[in-house]
């Protein structure tokens, strides 16, 4: 058997590299026919996928462990509704309880859902669509709160200021926070020994629970991370456009799992990088606000173009992987 | 007595029971108003109901469908997309047919029809391809791609724009959207329509071998596929259907949405067509089910919806809130009964061997 590895199995380990590259060349071409683009834009880009981006963490923490998370787009109108209802009410003036306040109320509803999941043993993708119907379902109730939606009077100044006007290093602290939480995630899943567990379920789960992990606590865990993202994102979605309502960012929830997904992470669980995630939630990004300005097709291509990339993603992802298998079968003479 | 035993403990008895629950309650409610001098005639009554639920049998056909793919332990999440595409082509086949070609009407319509039912076979037919050749991947995030790609490519053909037909030979898709008199009771259009096709797919589950491969593959796909059945081509097959029925449902849709199109009509629609088959015995796990709990367990949304929207005054989120419950409660008591039954055959187990060994 040859020392060096074969440019395939290469790709597989690396996959996030051949998107890098799908990324750059889309750049290049969209640069070349829009001449300036990245430079007037660039910003644009970062701060209308910042939101996407931290979701897309705490989704891939829920795919690392082999679960599916749909009701994440919910969580987040729901925990920025219910905060900024308190807001409009006068009972919360403070811009970081509101970040405390968001993240608490996702995370409370992602561990119901883990909890339904793991120690229930309901599909997740059933308890997060129940969930999901739920959570949209309340935020107009009168009961809770008032206010069937949240406009911009009802915020205060500061909170709308918070991520948009103030700049740190020539950033919005909006795409800071983003930087941050995609950092504590590598850090979390990298370097810790629950976050590798997190691989461990998700790649053998009875290998896991041989070596004493607890699978349904690590299941809850992934859960209650994907909902405080969730809900994190709630309240940057409601400091960056300053009104949510019932409807706001329904199926969004697929852009989420296709960034994670186009960024190599697998749906069966075990395989997925941080770097991935990020490069793919830039190129959802980058697509978003590239293709409307090339002018190609009418203005509603862009759904087109992204659901035809995630299903060369994917599919990508499994020729690759058989190829690699069939190498390492012939370099072994099999 | 094992069989009278065995129907007792059934899921559609449950549904049965769940069902009479509900309606008696809201019989209770419609008659305190009434007595209570708050309304002034009951509203809840056999005809009314029947005859409300007209919007709630849209997505029957769909519900149809989705039952073969959850059957085979399957999910198909781009059904409500399948069925937006299938509309966007009947409406632009019939404008460029029709409206700008200048063809008889009752031809172009006849054309765009079959147009539409070959646009959800051929997206189905993708699906079945790509669940069938890419094992390794999970039916859920095919059909996610898929449904990204078939809500673009609506997108693609119609833009944003909505399609409105005025003349009269389109306007007589919405005949579909009426009410007949069955036995001096008003029933819309649909649901006799759906009782045929209920039929029909009851016959084939439950009564042909054919059918009774499809649950076996759900329970034990590879014992199913070395005892001699084509595992592949029957799951292609099931696709195929779930993506015409899926097509079937966008036609009634066109006749209930006052005959526009545009190319978002039915999104998020798949959710109802998994809520109501799973609220009928199928599970995702595959290998369970049966089309009459389907059937009931449809019923049951349509009574719901229709009482809590009349009699309580509730909004539509509301009844999308009870929909969430009922789908979670629906997988989750089962699995706790289960729990319990299993700890008490264990503890009986465990006071036999103790009494044994004694």
């Amino acid at each position: 058997m040859s020392k060096h590895k074969s440019i395939y199995s290469f790709l597989i380990e690396h996959r996030e590299l051949p998107l890098l590259g799908v990324l750059a060349l889309l750049l290049a071409i969209v640069n070349i026919r829009v001449p300036g683009y990245l430079a007037n834009s660039w910003l644009n880009v970062l701060k209308n996928g910042s939101i996407n981006m931290v979701m897309c963490c705490g989704m891939l923490c829920v795919l690392l462990v082999g679960s599916i998370d749909i009701s994440t787009t919910a969580v987040l109108a729901f925990a920025g509704a219910v905060a900024g209802k308190l807001m409009g009410l006068g009972v919360i003036q403070n811009t970081l309880l509101m970040f405390v306040l968001g993240i608490a109320i996702g995370a409370a509803i992602g561990a119901v859902n883990g909890i339904l999941m793991s120690y229930g043993r309901v599909i997740a993708l059933i308890v997060t669509l129940g969930t999901s119907y739920i959570v949209r379902a309340l935020i107009p109730m009168n009961w809770l709160l008032g206010m069937n939606k949240v406009n911009p009077t009802q915020l205060t100044q500061g909170f709308k200021d918070s991520l948009i006007n103030h700049e740190f290093l020539g950033l919005p602290f909006l795409v800071w926070l983003a930087i941050l939480v995609v950092l504590l995630t590598a850090l979390f899943l990298n370097y810790t020994r629950t976050g590798r567990n997190l691989y461990a379920v998700g790649s053998n789960s009875e290998a896991a629970q041989m070596r004493g992990v607890h699978l349904n606590k690590i299941r809850v865990l992934a859960h209650t991370i994907c909902g405080a993202s969730a809900g994190l994102a709630g309240i940057m979605w409601l400091a960056f456009y300053a009104a949510i309502e019932k409807g706001s960012a329904t199926g969004d929830e697929m852009f989420t799992i296709a960034a994670c997904v186009l960024g190599g992470v697998s749906v069966t669980g075990g395989y997925g990088k941080i770097t991935g995630v990020v490069i793919g939630a830039l190129m959802v990004a980058f697509i978003d606000s590239a293709i409307p300005q090339m002018q190609i097709g009418n203005s509603m291509i862009t759904e087109f173009i992204k659901g035809i990339l995630l299903l060369f993603a994917i599919l990508l992802n499994v020729i690759l992987q058989r190829i690699s298998a069939k190498q390492d079968l012939a370099g072994r003479n099999i | 007595m094992k069989k009278i035993k065995d129907f007792f403990t059934s899921w559609e008895f449950f549904l049965v029971i769940l069902l009479a629950v509900v309606c008696a309650v809201f019989y209770y409610v419609d008659a305190s108003r009434v007595a209570a001098g708050i309304s002034r005639r009951p509203v809840f009554y056999f005809a009314n109901v029947v005859r409300s639920m007209r919007p709630y049998f849209l997505y029957s056909f769909m519900t149809l469908g989705m039952m073969l793919i959850l059957a085979m332990g399957d999910i198909d999440i781009s059904v409500g997309a399948i069925g937006t595409l299938s509309v966007v082509t009947l409406g632009v086949t019939y404008n460029n047919l029709a409206v700008l070609g200048g063809m008889n009407g009752a031809m172009a319509l006849t054309l765009s029809l079959m147009a539409c039912l070959a646009v959800g076979c051929i997206c189905g037919a993708l699906n079945g391809f790509l669940c069938t050749r890419f094992k390794e991947l999970f039916s859920m995030i095919i059909t996610l791609a898929t449904q990204l790609f078939f809500r673009g490519f609506s997108y693609l053909i119609i833009g944003g724009e909505t399609l409105t037909f005025k003349d009269p030979t389109f306007r007589s898709l919405s005949a579909l959207n009426k009410l007949i008199d069955v036995a001096g009771i008003k029933v819309p259009v649909s649901l006799p329509v759906f009782l045929v096709f209920a039929v029909i797919f009851f016959v084939w589950l439950h009564m042909t071998g054919n059918g009774r491969k499809i649950f076996a593959i759900g329970t034990n796909r590879s014992a199913t596929y070395y005892s001699g059945v084509q595992t592949d081509k029957i799951k292609f097959w099931c696709f195929v259907i779930a993506g015409l029925m899926s097509a079937v449902t966008g036609i009634f849709f066109v006749g209930n949405s006052s005959s526009s199109v545009k190319a978002d009509i039915m999104d998020g629609y798949h959710m109802y067509a998994i809520a109501a088959a799973v609220l009928g015995g199928f599970s995702t796990d595959g290998g369970k089910g049966s089309v009459i709990g389907a059937a009931i367990s449809l019923v049951i949304f349509g009574v719901v919806k229709f009482g809590l929207g009349t009699l309580f005054g509730f909004a539509d989120s509301a009844v999308n809130l009870s929909v969430g419950v009922i789908l979670i409660l629906s997988v989750l008591v089962p699995n706790l009964i289960e729990d319990w039954q299993n700890a008490r055959r264990v503890a009986r187990r465990r006071a036999e061997t103790a009494a044994a060994n004694n």
